[in-house]
């Protein structure tokens, strides 16, 4: 992955977009947005949306924004700040950011991104369904019978 | 000349397959028609994580408007460019259709209840419709009939409004729906694990279900009922069945003395008409097809004395809904909770005696309730923040998420609801598609209403938290697709079960479609006999929802296959006495 043309993104708005990812899920205990190749899963979605020019649209208005933002030329503490910042309206109603847009979009497609992974939805998760069982665990929790 | 058979079968899904099944057990030289592809369950059907598909279970972007399904399951979904419909202007309704071998049995929720009296003998109670031409005592021998050989694992119960049958040894509960029956207890409701024609154990050398949780793409191993894995193997093994796949029926033809002569289907790659001539002809390719093809076989309608094929048309009421977590299973193990893909059954408890009456609206709803694990955290890109808490947050409310959805809320049967042939439009194959006319009215919508402030009410005493980004209630999500709208991190009017949207907006999925041409005692009022069989040409059988003259609030499934049973048992005695 290491010399991974992006096929969508420039390279510098590629550059960005995988660091924002990883802050958005770094990794952790668990695995995170680097290991599952969340950037380049969004931009081989976005090379295939050729279809949906609305999307790709909303995708290069953001990496506008963000770039607008100060994001692509700031070093990790200027870019956590910026993280900070521009999510602030998803916790508090009267916050603006004129980066919050982007902020969402890039939340939204890097979580599916991250949790339709491997190391997202097996290793993060730890996903138990679409395997072969002898039978389905019945709850054992004698406090869940009441209220 | 045409070839010939004993009876043609019109469709493969639950009803075409059963008439098939029965008809050639009974020595009758059978040809099965199905408009769409075969498919193999074991090749087709397999258990695939998202993640080992190109668009994680979506479809390419911009796709889905030509397939109705997904990555995982287009096999068996239809195609809307080759498919079209129309509507009226007013009218919201997705059809949600297949067009493969086995139809809507490879992917269906497999809920299985019988309907009961009150539902049968609604408009006798409440004033409203139309009776069913049957009763429960002619019905009961027929669900058993099926659930004996489908297999249905459910608990008995002994409630009236929610007959008890021949079951299977029903599927545990997990910890949400233990949870949730806890809280029905105390607000004095019933409840039960959902009925599903889904195997516990061995059953007709089919395999139990293993779990894993991924009927609506398709049982690999036939655990759960369907067509090519329960009728369609002992209909062949009689060795009078014929099957021809990727035929697209285009009408019934007639002869002269007023019966069916036979069919006409266009091959579905090569556009060639073919002729195929039997003495006895079955519509059973799903409830609003069987209508199209008797309007297209004849003006205004074949079999229509009554003037009313294509009216009375109705489809569950549904929409609202609750979702969020239970919190106390916050932060829990990860378990199995999903492998079922099922939940727990509140039968109705209003307006099925005098007892039970609710002033404001007549008929009732029936409330499904799961939670805990599902394959995609459905609420996490809604939930506020980032970074290492909010990934624990996502982990300690995956195992917590809850939902509660309606099942089966009655709709009532209205005239002016009804479909025609569209004047313009056609399919791939040239046939005229059908325009529906279908809205809500106000008893419909107090229903949904009701069952919105119940299922609140439910979620309260289980001492839920509502969450975003879930959409409405129902069974576990599927992920948003990528460029779907942002549902954002506050709580949307369809998170919290879609309240206060305008009137307009579709009440339900539109899956469980029934009517248009409605049993009745006499040929005046309805366009079919209690059998199935339509009142005007006596060898020509419509199975489906068709007959239904109301909806009840039971899942149809189950009640159209008894009726098909039905059906075909006066089928057979009719052409014993023809040849005698």
């Amino acid at each position: 992955m290491r010399d991974y043309k992006p096929a969508f993104f420039a390279p510098e708005d590629f550059a960005a977009l995988q660091s924002f990812t990883e802050i958005l899920i770094p990794t952790d205990d668990a695995p995170g947005a680097r290991e599952a190749h969340c950037a380049h899963y969004i931009d081989f979605l976005l090379q295939a949306s050729g279809d949906v020019p609305q999307t790709q649209k909303a995708w290069r208005d953001a990496m506008t924004a963000l770039k607008d933002s100060g994001f692509h030329a700031a070093d990790a503490q200027g870019r956590a700040a910026l993280v900070e910042a521009m999510s602030k309206p998803e916790r508090d109603r009267a916050a603006t950011h004129p980066a919050y847009q982007a902020y969402r979009l890039i939340k939204q497609q890097n979580t599916f991104a991250f949790y339709t992974s491997r190391a997202g939805m097996i290793e993060a998760l730890e996903y138990k369904g679409n395997s072969f069982n002898a039978s389905f665990p019945a709850c054992s929790h004698p406090e869940h019978y009441k209220l | 000349m045409a070839e010939r058979y004993d009876a043609i079968v019109v469709g493969s899904g639950a009803c075409g397959g059963w008439a098939a099944m029965a008809l050639t057990k009974a020595g009758m030289k059978v040809l099965l028609l199905e408009a769409g592809s075969p498919v193999n369950p074991a090749k087709d059907f397999h258990h695939t994580f998202l993640y080992r598909m190109e668009y994680r279970g979506q479809s390419k972007p911009g796709s889905l408007r030509r397939y109705s399904g997904s990555e995982r399951n287009y096999r068996i979904m239809l195609d809307n460019l080759e498919n079209p419909y129309t509507t009226a202007p007013d009218t919201v309704y997705n059809w949600g259709r297949s067009r493969a071998l086995g139809g809507r049995t490879l992917h269906w929720a497999r809920a299985s209840d019988r309907m009961a009296d009150y539902e049968f003998k609604a408009a006798s109670r409440d004033g409203y419709g139309m009776d069913w031409a049957v009763s429960y005592a002619d019905m009961k021998p027929y669900y058993d009939r099926v659930e004996s050989f489908i297999g249905v694992s459910a608990a008995k119960e002994g409630l009236p409004q929610f007959p008890d049958g021949v079951f299977l040894p029903p599927m545990p509960l997990n910890c949400a729906e233990t949870i949730f029956t806890a809280a029905c207890k105390s607000l004095g409701w019933s409840t039960t694990p959902r009925r599903l024609a889904q195997l516990t154990r061995m059953h007709n050398n089919r395999p139990p279900c293993h779990y894993c949780g991924n009927c609506v793409n398709g049982c690999d191993v036939g655990a759960m009922f369907n067509t090519v894995a329960v009728t369609l193997p002992p209909a062949l093994k009689t060795g009078n069945l014929e099957v021809r796949t990727d035929s697209v029926v285009a009408q019934v033809r007639m002869n002269g003395e007023n019966r069916a002569q036979g069919v006409t289907y266009i091959e579905r790659f090569t556009m060639k008409p073919v002729d195929v001539d039997a003495n006895y002809v079955v519509l059973a390719g799903s409830t609003l097809e069987n209508t199209r093809l008797l309007l297209l076989s004849a003006k205004g309608g074949l079999a229509n004395s009554s003037g009313t094929l294509g009216q009375y048309m109705m489809d569950q009421v549904g929409g609202g809904g609750v979702s969020g977590i239970l919190p106390r299973l916050k932060g829990g193990p990860s378990r199995l909770d999903d492998g079922k893909s099922s939940g727990i059954t509140v039968p109705n408890f209003q307006n099925f005696d005098k007892k039970s009456e609710n002033k404001d609206f007549i008929r009732g709803y029936v409330i499904n309730a799961t939670g805990g694990q599902t394959e995609y955290p459905q609420f996490a890109a809604s939930l506020p923040g980032y970074g290492s808490a909010w990934k624990k947050e996502v982990k300690s409310r995956y195992v917590a998420q809850a939902r509660v959805w309606i099942a089966g809320g009655e709709m009532l049967a209205r005239k002016e609801n009804f479909v025609e042939l569209d004047p313009e439009v056609k399919d791939h194959w040239s046939i005229p598609v059908l325009k529906i006319h279908f809205t809500h009215c106000d008893n419909d919508r107090k229903i949904i209403a009701d069952f919105q402030q119940k299922a609140e009410e439910l979620f309260r005493k289980a001492g839920g938290e509502v969450m975003a980004g879930l959409g409405r209630g129902g069974p576990a999500g599927f992920p948003g697709a990528p460029g779907s709208p942002d549902v954002g991190a506050q709580p949307t009017a369809a998170a919290r079960g879609g309240r206060g949207a305008g009137g307009t907006r579709a009440l339900g999925g539109s899956i469980h479609e029934v009517g248009t041409a409605r049993m009745s005692a006499g040929p005046k009022d309805g366009v079919l006999t209690s059998f199935c069989q339509t009142h005007d040409v006596g060898n020509l059988y419509v199975f489906g929802g068709n007959a239904f003259p109301s909806t009840g609030d039971k899942h149809p499934t189950l009640t159209m296959m008894a009726l098909t049973a039905r059906g075909c048992d006066h089928l057979i005695e009719q052409a014993k006495g023809r040849k005698a």
